[in-house]
């Protein structure tokens, strides 16, 4: 039962690939045209993958800088520092003075004429703080409670940019989630045109093999490999295409990165997604020779 | 075997091809359908495999009412029925031999009893030294022989042949005609159609006459 089962599923596989290879043209169109189709979502997963992997790099430890008004005193700051390090999600506290800020700006070349002009010291004392939670909804309540202190000037997360790249990211991967459901959608229906065209080439094959006992399983089997096949050839085309564009592209993002002080890599598939966006396309293409078969025979076959 | 029961057979224009026919055919029995051109001999037949339902009335075959059986047990009926079409329905983007191995592709068997099967379906009808022919390339008579190769090669319980003998010369004819009888002889059940008195003549069998859709004799 089990060997007729899978002699059967050879049989199919075995006459779809003659399918496939007695019309070479045709095969070659509709694998580049759903290649293509599968291209378009993995470019924009490759792209986001990559803005993803270089945003995880950034620092996005939570630090909040706060600014003392210019008029607040060194006891001030003190009494200060006592009301930051009694806040419960305070996890380091770290004072900066006027003098050590102005020192550090006097070290950046570009700034020591400008100083060295000044009468007095036009910097804050300020505080470093790191929190132990970075939880949005705690560090505002305690962006708050900081800002309500006396003489406290300005209250600064210095993160929040690096926050909202990730978000971006985030979202981007939900884009490229759903660019994905619909360009996998348009492979399916892709798929299924093309079987639906070699189903009206084998119309008298369908109708004599259902006359003599075709079950529409038998029917439906040698056209689901027939599509599971293009969506395969069509996953390894789109595949080796963008691992061509990447090598192409890689060198020149990367020398544009270095020139920004970065040093930062386009990355390839891995061997994991390969095999995946190959499955996929499989899966697609079968699923379209599935819904192509089932639609035709639903019409043709009454009984 | 076979049963009609009072089976009227309506198409949607109004035409009625089968008008109240109750006819059953025995467990190896072989009965010939007789009648002009339109008397219903195709409709009958078509019925009788499933291709067309009844509007009124009944078909058992093998007790299985048609009307009520489902797509699948439909699939495995017909694998149990040799079926040989006036218009012989070939498949010519195949060879002779692929044409005669689908029924046995479609029940899952082996493909070293396929070949064997095969060449003695047609070595039958006389056309083993043409197993790697196209069917285009055959005559009209060897394409009957080709689709009652077909018809017999997973050994059916049940022959339905519209019109075998129509395009055979008198030779072959009788050789078809001699091939179904010795069918016949081994169990099997043969319903068939023709307009050939010779050939029926030599078949010998019991005769239902079909006129305007009714039997009349």
């Amino acid at each position: 039962m089990i060997s007729s089962w899978f002699s059967a599923h050879i049989q199919a596989a075995e006459h779809a690939l003659k399918r496939l290879a007695a019309t070479p043209v045709a095969t070659m169109l509709s694998v580049l045209v759903i290649g293509v189709a599968i291209m378009l979502p993995l470019g924009l997963y490759s792209v986001f993958s990559n803005i993803t992997a270089a945003a995880s790099r950034l620092n996005t430890e939570p630090n909040i800088n706060v600014y003392l008004q210019v008029a607040a005193s060194d006891k001030d700051a003190k009494e200060t520092e006592k009301l930051l390090e009694a806040m419960p999600n305070a996890a380091d506290v770290r004072f900066i003075s006027r003098e050590v800020a102005l020192s550090e700006m006097k070290r950046v070349a570009s700034m020591v004429d400008l100083l060295t002009g000044l009468e007095s010291n036009p910097l804050p004392h300020a505080f470093l703080i790191k929190p132990r939670s970075a939880e949005p909804v705690t560090l505002e309540a305690m962006r708050k409670e900081i800002s309500a202190l006396p003489k406290i000037d300005v209250v600064v997360m210095d993160f929040e940019w690096a926050k909202k790249l990730q978000r971006f990211a985030t979202f981007a991967e939900r884009i490229v989630a759903l660019l994905g459901l619909v360009l996998g959608l348009a492979v399916m229906f892709v798929t299924g045109n093309t079987i639906r065209l070699q189903i009206l080439t084998q119309k008298d094959e369908i109708e004599v093999s259902s006359l003599i006992g075709a079950t529409r399983h038998f029917i439906r089997r040698p056209f689901l490999y027939y599509g599971a096949c293009q969506g395969f050839l069509a996953g390894v085309v789109a595949i080796l295409a963008m691992t061509g564009f990447i090598w192409w592209a890689s060198a020149e993002v990367h020398a544009l990165t270095i020139s920004y002080g970065a040093d930062f890599s386009i990355q390839y598939f891995s061997l994991k997604q390969a095999l995946a966006v190959v499955g996929v396309g499989a899966a697609l293409g079968w699923l379209g020779g599935f819904l192509s078969v089932s639609l035709y025979l639903r019409a043709h076959q009454a009984h | 075997m076979i049963t009609f029961s009072n089976t009227i057979k309506r198409y949607p224009n109004g035409f009625e091809a089968l008008r109240g026919v109750t006819l059953t055919v025995e467990k190896g029995e072989m009965v010939a359908i007789t009648g002009h051109s339109g008397a219903g001999k195709s409709t009958l037949l078509k019925l009788a495999a499933g291709i067309e339902l009844a509007s009124q009335g009944s078909v058992l075959v093998s007790n299985q009412n048609l009307s009520h059986i489902k797509a699948a047990g439909l699939a495995v009926l017909r694998q149990n029925l040799g079926l040989v079409f006036q218009d012989h329905k070939l498949l010519f983007d195949r060879s002779v031999f692929e044409n005669v191995s689908l029924p046995l592709s479609i029940a899952a068997f082996p493909r070293t009893e396929v070949g064997k099967r095969v060449r003695a379906a047609l070595d039958k009808v006389g056309l083993l030294n043409r197993e790697k022919a196209n069917p285009i390339t055959l005559s009209g008579g060897e394409q009957q022989r080709l689709c009652i190769a077909r018809a017999i090669v997973n050994r059916p319980a049940i022959l339905i042949a519209d019109e075998p003998t129509g395009n055979l010369d008198q030779a072959y004819a009788a050789t078809i005609v001699d091939l179904f009888k010795s069918f016949n002889q081994v169990g099997v059940t043969v319903l068939l159609s023709t307009h050939d008195e010779v050939g029926l003549a030599r078949l010998n069998c019991r005769r239902i006459h079909l006129d305007q859709g009714k039997i009349s004799a």
